[in-house]
Order: structure tokens, then C-alpha cells, then sequence
């Protein structure tokens, strides 16, 4: 699989290459045609999430200044890409932004900031419609996975994700080649903070209750919504599990439906994936409804926030707009940390945690736990 | 009912001056160094023009102390090549302080027309000491006066008179002592000798300074300005106070015959309209008339509207080859203009506009505008943001002749008035008032200035774009067949490529885009 990515990088990237030598001879002005991921090529559906249809395309001619610069920025970076690739390197953007500062690029290349060659890397994958990762641009890992789930990755080893470390397996930039091997657990619970998500841990509630644990630090990266998406495919329920606040809820929708951004990749979405909490009737009428006096007020960023969220595609569900609207309406936010102000005893925290999980799992994606 | 007359007493011209020094630029050690040195110039500069001869003028400013006072005394040497003087002309040329009251009209150089008398005067206020001067005509003796001047009597005094032999060429060298400031004035004169030598493209200007620097401002040409006529006043040139001192010396037996023989363009027909309005018969004797009628008089002519307009002959313009000229001699700008405005009037008074505006070479932005302004071929230093000038140049939007920012490109902008009332505004004479008439020339000249200048930048810009564009496509499809080469193994041939791009960048259908501007591609 891996070696036929691969080539199939390569034979697209040398095509496009020779296309343009070819135009060239003739003394014809170069020309490269992808489809844009501007909305007209973007559509949403809610029961996939974000897909990139190309109906419309442009094109980068070489016969203008301004498109010259991208011709051969798109040259450059495919010929450093394949570079990389063939030598088993790898790159971050930020690498690649460093790629183009070079003494004789002074004028044409060198960017002014690290903006430009990102988006060349994006029209790079808009070019092969292939991911970024497949031409060996991959991000810093962010996202961790704890639990009963065997794997074998590119390094060849078997892991066991509760078993390398505190924090579990950390989930690799280019997941893709990930395989399998054994799946114990339940359903995985995704968790946008890194402390609840520790606390879960250190209070066993993945071996006891048998749930995984992903922990996305923030919004969730490319590569731990493609793992995430990859459990699905194999069958694992998986929760979204957040704090309620304007911000949570695009980080909830991102996991569920791809952004725009990264509309034109394949595999970001789980549209099977829940969200589950923290929700408003939680804390008006649920679980948290004793404990609002540690709610937190929104900030102006916050709000503004909100007022965006009521246009975003991704969130005009009913249940989205709903959420959203107690916002604006009560301008409070509630965060994962909550559990710590109705507890500050370790023993109370893990049984709030577990009940917690365990109403809500029911509810959502009709799984049972605590059964002990 | 009796009131006591206040006791007034007469005082001499020179005694006038010396009561009221600061009104004639002699104010603080400073400003005298720079009106001294700026005083004996001028008059040199006349000197030698009066004599038709490129002007070569030589000043040396040396630093003595006063061993008794302690003060800052200079010691000014200045020669040229004038019309020189003879032995008796001398003591009356410099000794004597002249209120002018001119009865004739002629455009002349000297800010306040008394010339260096003034300089000399106030070295003798100031020092105490005598002033020398030697001159001598063409073909000559040369004599030298040792002299001073008697303030309460406004006369010479000639100390001591020599006989230095013959001259073939005429000459004056004036030697005086003063206390002054050259340090804090410094720069004023330099700029001041600079900007005469742009307005003074023909003449030769060496300036050795207290501190031995050596300024020398070579001319470049031999042409100079046709000299000024002399000419009869315009009618509506003169005011109450002129009209009755012209009424008096008339020699003329009728009114009408004064009106005729007095001003510039009054035929018999004009004379009699006028005297008709004032209600005055013709054949009145002009010396014999009372205040009543000469009030008449003057009002008649203030309202009749039919006097021909004044003559222009008697004004001296630079011309716009000799303007251009100066400018790139001192300057040597990439891309000089000069505009010389059709002769125009104001209240009587016939004046020509120049403008010029000059860009690159020697100039450079400054962060401040500038304009340099002259009035009758003599530089303006002082308060150019109050000049009619500074106020047009402030109003016109430069942005539509290809200018960003005055402060911020080298760019610098040039106005000369000739006339023969200048309208300062002030007695400092160092700006021009806002007359509705001037400054509609102003803007007129520095606007047809502007539109060449525009068309010059657009030429040199867009030659400038296609360069770089024609560089800048080298250069990514150098790039680009580089990293084909790279990928394939094979690298294309880019140069019929780049010889088709560059004939329609040439033939102007490719657009002349920015290089390296931001793609917008994500």
C-alpha cells in the first residue's frame, strides 16, 4: 500500500512536471488545471459531513509575474517533496516555509511569511488531490490514544495503547498505514482537555469500564480525526467529549464533519462519531444543574464567537443551533474541569466521571458501562 | 484750547537705520553675518550685470577676536568685476544711506535697495572700526578711500584717499569689519550662495570661509538675462504719497500734459477721460494743486478701468533654458522643467512667474518639501511655509502627476517672481503674500512643470516594470526548468518561450503586473 502511494505520487508529480517541460519547449506559456477548494466545489452534507465536488477548476499560467511565482513555487515544492519521499524524510510546513528562505530565491521565492507556503502547500494537494502527507509534508503530532487497542505502525512494532506510557500511543502524523490487530475496548471517548482526559486515566476508568480514551489537545489535528476515523471504520463507537462553549462545539463539528480547509482531503470526517457533552441541558436541567454557579461568563472572543457559529455550514443542524443560541442568550460557558468544583475528593471524582460517561454513552450511542 | 506739540526732530537716513537695524535683516549676530554677506552680493551682482559681463564674485569672511571687546569680530572681503567706480564716485556710493524715492520704475536685485551701504553701516555701529574700498573703472585709475560714514549727518567721511595705479578692467573690492556669528550662520550662507548660483547659472561664486573651506560655485554658461528697461510707472502702479511727490517735481504745465509725460501708456485721449472723472480741468499747473485735488486725482485713477495694461519690457525673467540650466548645475537632477507664465498683473503691477520642478540626481527626499523660492533673482530663506508658493505647491493633488509624497521622493520645486514690486507680505521681505493674481500663476506653472515631470516617471517607471518583469520571468522559468530537470531528468530549453513573453511585454499586450507580489491561492 505504502510502496504503491508512493509511486503514484511520484508518476503524478513527473507527469505534471513533463507537461509543463513540454508546453515550454513548444515556447507555449505553461499551464497547470486543479480544482480550488472555493465553495462552489464544496458541498455539506450531514450525514458525511464536508465533500469536495470539483465542478469548476483554474489555472496557473506561466505568462504573468504573479502566476509565474506560484508555477515555480508548485515546481520547486513538488521536486523538494519527491526528494524527501524517496529518502523516507519528512518535512512540517514549517520546514517547508524554511526550504524556500534561500539566498538565491532572494526576490522571487523567498516569502515574506510563513502564510505563503502554506497555502502553496494546500494548492500542492488541491494539484495531485492528494493529501499533503503523501508527498511527505506532514504536521507535528498532537492527540493521544489510551486504551485496549493493539496496532502496528510504520515502525513495524506491535503496541499495546495502554501500555507505552502515561498518556497512551501518540497518535503518528501520517496514521495511514496503521493496522489493527486487536480491538478491546467499548467505544472511545474523545476529549478536547488534556487534564480531564489524564484524570480519566489515572483513575483506571479505561480498564475498568474497557473505553478508550483520545485526548485532542484543542481542536483535533489531521492525523487523529484520520485515527479516529479509522476506529470507526473498524466498528469502535466513538464520543465526542467537550466543554460547552462556543469554540467546543466547531471542535465537536470538525471531528463529525471535516472542515472547509481540509475539504478537498478524503477520510477526515467520522460522521458516525457522537457528540455527547458537555451539553446545555446538562447544566440547565442534567447532571450539572446544581453546580451553574461554576459556570464561567464568556469573554468578548467568545461571543463573537457564537455570532459566527450561527453561519458556520457545518453547524446549522437543529441540535448545533440550539447549543449555540444558550450562548448568546446566557453568555456562560461551562468547562470539563466542572467535575472538579462538585469534587474535590479523588474517590467522589472517579464515580462522577463514571456516571457521568455512563448516562451519557447510554444515551448517545446506547452502550452500557459500569457493569462491575 | 492749546496742546502742546510733541518735540520732533529730524533724523538723518543712516540715523534711521541705525534706530531701526532689525527691521532691515540686522536683528542678532546671526542674521546680520548672513544679511551682510547677502548685502555686498547683490550689489555685486548688479555691479556686474550693469556692465553686461558674467558676474565673478569673491568673498572672504575671516575671524578676528577683538582684543578690546572680546567680541566676534569678522573681517568681509568682497570682490567683483562690476562697472567699478572712480575716484570721486566712491565716498557718495557708499558713504550715504539712500531712501530711495524712485521716480522711474526698473526691476532691481537689492532686497531693500540700499545695498551694501547697509552691511558697511553696521560694521561701523558694531566695530567702531573704518571700511575700505578700492575700485576703479574700465581703463582707470584704481583708487582706494579709507572712509567712514557720519551718522547724525548721513554724509561720508573719507579718512584716507590712494592712487593705486591703473586698471584695464573695472573692479570694486570692499574690505569691512563687523561682529557677527558665522558658526550658527553658516549653513544659511551656504544655502544662500547655492541658490544664487541656480538663479545665477552665469556667474562665477567663490566663498572662503572662517574655517578655510573653500566654496566654489563655477558658472556654466555665458548667456545672461537680457537687462531690464527702465520704464514710467503704470498708473495703477503708484499710490497717494507717489502721485503728489510726482505731481511736485513735474516738469509739465498742464495736468494733462503731467498725465502724458509721467506714465507709461496715457495718451491724450486716456488724460482727458481721466481728469474728466476726477472733475479737474486740463490745463491746471500739477505743482500747484491742493490736497483736495490731488485726492481727486488719485481716485479718478484708482476707478477708470480703461488704462492699457502695464508694460512688461521692464521686467527681467531668468528665461526657462537659463532656469533649467542653473538647476542642473547645481542639482544635475535625472529630469529638469522650467515654465515661464505669460507676464500678468497685480494692482498696477506687471510681474512674470517661473516655476521649475527638477527630480533625482543630487536631490534627495528630505522628509520635508522642497521649494526653493526667489524674488528678482535673489533667493528666499526665511518662512517659506508662509510663501503664496508653499500654499499652492500644499493644494495641488501630486498624486495625478505621479508623485506619492513631495516629503518622501527626491523632488524638488523651483518659483521665481520678477516684478517691479515684489508683494512681500511682511518687512522681513522674506515671503510672498498671497495674491489671488500670483498664486493663479503659481499653480499655472507648477502644473505645467508637473505634467511633463508626470510623463517623464511614467516613462521611467514602466521602462523600469518591464526590466524587472523581463528579470524577474528569466528568473522563475529558470527555477522552473531547474526543478523539471530535477523531477524528469531532462530540462526544457526556456528561451523561445522567453523571447515570446518578451515581445508582447514590449508591444504592451501583457499587462505590466508587480513582481512578486502575493499569489492567492489557497
Amino acid at each position: 500500500m505504502s510502496m504503491l502511494m508512493k509511486e503514484e505520487v511520484k508518476k503524478r508529480i513527473v507527469e505534471l512536471a513533463k507537461k509543463v517541460g513540454e508546453d515550454i519547449e513548444k515556447g507555449d506559456f505553461p499551464k497547470i488545471l486543479y480544482p480550488p477548494n472555493s465553495k462552489t466545489n464544496i458541498r455539506f452534507l450531514e450525514e458525511r459531513g464536508y465533500i469536495f465536488n470539483p465542478q469548476n477548476f483554474s489555472k496557473i499560467i506561466g505568462d504573468r509575474v504573479k502566476s509565474l511565482r506560484t508555477l515555480a513555487g508548485v515546481l520547486y515544492g513538488f521536486s523538494r517533496s519527491l526528494d524527501h519521499l524517496e529518502n523516507g524524510l519528512t518535512m512540517t510546513k514549517r520546514d517547508f516555509y524554511y526550504m524556500h528562505k534561500i539566498e538565491k530565491f532572494k526576490g522571487t521565492l523567498f516569502p515574506r511569511e510563513q502564510r505563503e507556503t502554506d497555502a502553496r502547500i494546500v494548492l500542492m494537494e488541491l494539484i495531485l488531490s492528494m493529501p499533503r502527507e503523501a508527498f511527505s509534508i506532514t504536521s507535528d503530532p498532537r492527540g493521544w490514544i489510551y486504551g485496549d487497542i493493539e496496532l502496528v505502525d510504520r515502525s513495524g512494532r506491535r503496541i499495546r495503547a495502554d501500555q507505552v506510557g502515561e498518556m497512551g500511543y501518540s497518535v503518528p502524523p501520517r496514521p495511514e498505514n496503521i493496522e489493527f490487530k486487536r480491538i478491546g475496548v467499548k467505544a472511545v471517548i474523545a476529549v478536547e482537555k488534556v487534564g480531564p482526559a489524564k484524570n480519566m486515566i489515572e483513575l483506571n476508568i479505561p480498564e475498568d469500564e474497557r473505553i478508550g480514551i483520545a485526548i485532542l489537545q484543542g481542536q483535533a489535528s489531521r492525523s487523529m480525526r484520520r485515527f479516529l476515523r479509522m476506529l470507526s471504520d473498524e466498528g469502535v463507537p466513538i464520543a465526542i467529549l467537550t466543554d460547552l462553549s462556543p469554540w467546543s462545539l466547531r471542535i465537536a463539528a470538525t471531528v463529525i464533519y471535516n472542515s472547509i480547509n481540509s475539504a478537498h482531503i478524503d477520510g477526515l470526517a467520522v460522521p458516525d462519531a457522537k457528540f455527547i457533552g458537555i451539553m446545555t441541558e446538562d447544566v440547565d436541567v442534567g447532571f450539572f444543574k446544581d453546580y451553574r454557579f461554576a459556570l464561567e461568563p464568556l469573554t468578548p472572543m467568545d461571543y463573537k464567537a457564537a455570532e459566527d457559529n450561527r453561519f458556520l455550514p457545518n453547524l446549522q443542524g437543529e441540535i448545533w443551533q440550539r447549543e449555540n443560541e444558550w450562548f448568546l442568550k446566557n453568555k456562560l460557558k461551562a468547562e470539563l474541569e466542572i467535575f472538579k468544583a462538585m469534587s474535590p475528593s479523588a474517590k467522589e471524582l472517579r464515580e462522577l466521571y463514571v456516571e457521568y460517561l455512563r448516562i451519557k454513552l447510554d444515551e448517545h450511542l446506547g452502550i452500557g458501562i459500569h457493569s462491575s | 484750547m492749546s496742546v502742546l506739540e510733541p518735540k520732533l526732530s529730524e533724523i538723518s537716513a543712516a540715523d534711521f537705520f541705525y534706530r531701526n537695524r532689525s527691521l532691515a535683516g540686522f536683528d542678532n549676530p546671526v542674521r546680520a553675518t548672513y544679511t551682510v554677506i547677502r548685502e555686498l552680493v547683490e550689489n555685486s551682482l548688479d555691479a556686474a550685470e550693469e556692465r553686461n559681463v558674467p558676474p565673478k564674485i569673491m568673498i572672504s569672511l575671516s575671524f578676528l577676536r577683538d582684543r578690546k571687546t572680546g567680541g566676534n569680530l569678522y573681517r568681509i572681503i568682497v570682490r567683483d568685476n562690476g562697472v567699478g567706480l572712480g575716484s570721486e564716485e566712491i565716498p557718495k556710493a557708499f558713504g550715504r544711506v539712500f531712501v530711495s524715492s524712485k521716480y522711474r520704475l526698473i526691476q532691481s536685485r537689492g532686497t531693500f535697495g540700499l545695498g551694501g551701504t547697509m552691511a558697511l553701516l553696521y560694521g561701523q555701529i558694531t566695530t567702531h572700526r573704518p571700511f575700505r574700498v578700492i575700485s576703479a573703472r574700465a581703463r582707470s585709475t584704481i583708487t582706494e578711500v579709507m572712509m567712514k560714514i557720519d551718522i547724525k549727518k548721513n554724509e561720508p567721511v573719507v579718512l584716507e584717499k590712494k592712487n593705486l595705479g591703473t586698471a584695464n578692467n573695472p573692479f570694486t573690492v570692499v574690505e569691512s569689519y563687523f561682529e557677527g556669528d558665522y558658526g550658527k550662520a553658516r549653513r544659511k550662507i551656504v544655502d544662500y550662495l547655492r541658490q544664487t548660483a541656480i538663479v545665477t547659472p552665469y556667474a562665477d561664486i567663490i566663498f572662503l570661509d572662517p574655517d578655510g573651506v573653500l566654496y566654489f560655485f563655477p558658472r556654466s554658461t555665458d548667456e545672461m538675462p537680457p537687462r531690464p528697461k527702465e520704464a514710467l510707472y503704470h498708473p495703477k502702479g503708484v499710490d497717494l504719497e507717489l502721485l503728489h511727490r510726482l505731481l511736485q517735481r513735474s516738469r509739465a504745465n498742464t495736468l494733462k500734459g503731467f498725465l502724458k509725460t509721467n506714465f507709461q501708456r496715457v495718451g491724450d485721449k486716456t488724460a482727458a477721460e481721466v481728469l474728466k472723472l476726477a472733475r479737474l480741468p486740463e490745463n491746471l499747473n500739477p505743482r500747484k494743486l491742493g490736497d483736495e485735488e490731488i485726492r481727486a486725482l488719485y481716485y479718478a485713477i484708482r476707478s477708470y478701468d480703461r488704462f492699457i495694461a502695464p508694460d512688461y519690457t521692464v521686467l527681467s525673467p531668468l528665461s526657462e533654458r537659463l532656469f533649467e540650466e542653473g538647476i542642473k548645475k547645481e542639482l544635475q537632477p535625472d529630469f529638469v522643467r522650467a515654465v515661464q507664465r505669460p507676464p500678468s498683473v497685480y494692482g498696477g503691477h506687471p510681474f512674470i512667474v517661473e516655476t521649475a520642478i527638477a527630480y533625482g540626481g543630487r536631490i534627495r527626499p528630505t522628509g520635508e518639501i522642497q521649494l526653493y523660492r526667489f524674488a528678482n533673482r535673489i533667493p528666499l530663506l526665511y518662512d517659506a511655509a508662509s510663501d503664496v508658493s508653499y500654499h499652492v505647491v500644499k493644494n495641488i493633488n501630486w498624486s495625478l502627476y505621479g508623485i506619492k509624497s513631495l516629503e518622501e521622493e527626491p523632488i524638488a520645486l523651483f518659483f521665481h517672481i520678477a516684478s517691479t514690486k515684489i508683494p512681500f507680505k511682511t518687512v522681513g521681505k522674506e515671503f510672498i503674500a498671497n495674491v489671488p493674481e500670483v498664486a493663479h500663476e503659481v499653480e499655472a506653472g507648477f502644473r505645467a512643470c508637473a505634467r511633463e515631470l508626470k510623463l517623464y516617471l511614467s516613462k521611467v517607471r514602466r521602462r523600469a516594470l518591464i526590466a524587472k518583469k523581463a528579470f524577474l520571468f528569466r528568473k522563475f522559468y529558470e527555477i522552473i526548468a531547474e526543478n523539471i530537470a530535477e523531477l524528469t531528468g531532462s530540462r526544457p530549453s526556456v528561451e523561445i518561450l522567453l523571447e515570446r513573453a518578451f515581445k508582447d511585454v514590449m508591444s504592451g499586450d501583457v499587462d505590466v503586473d508587480e513582481g512578486g507580489s502575493e499569489e492567492k491561492d489557497s
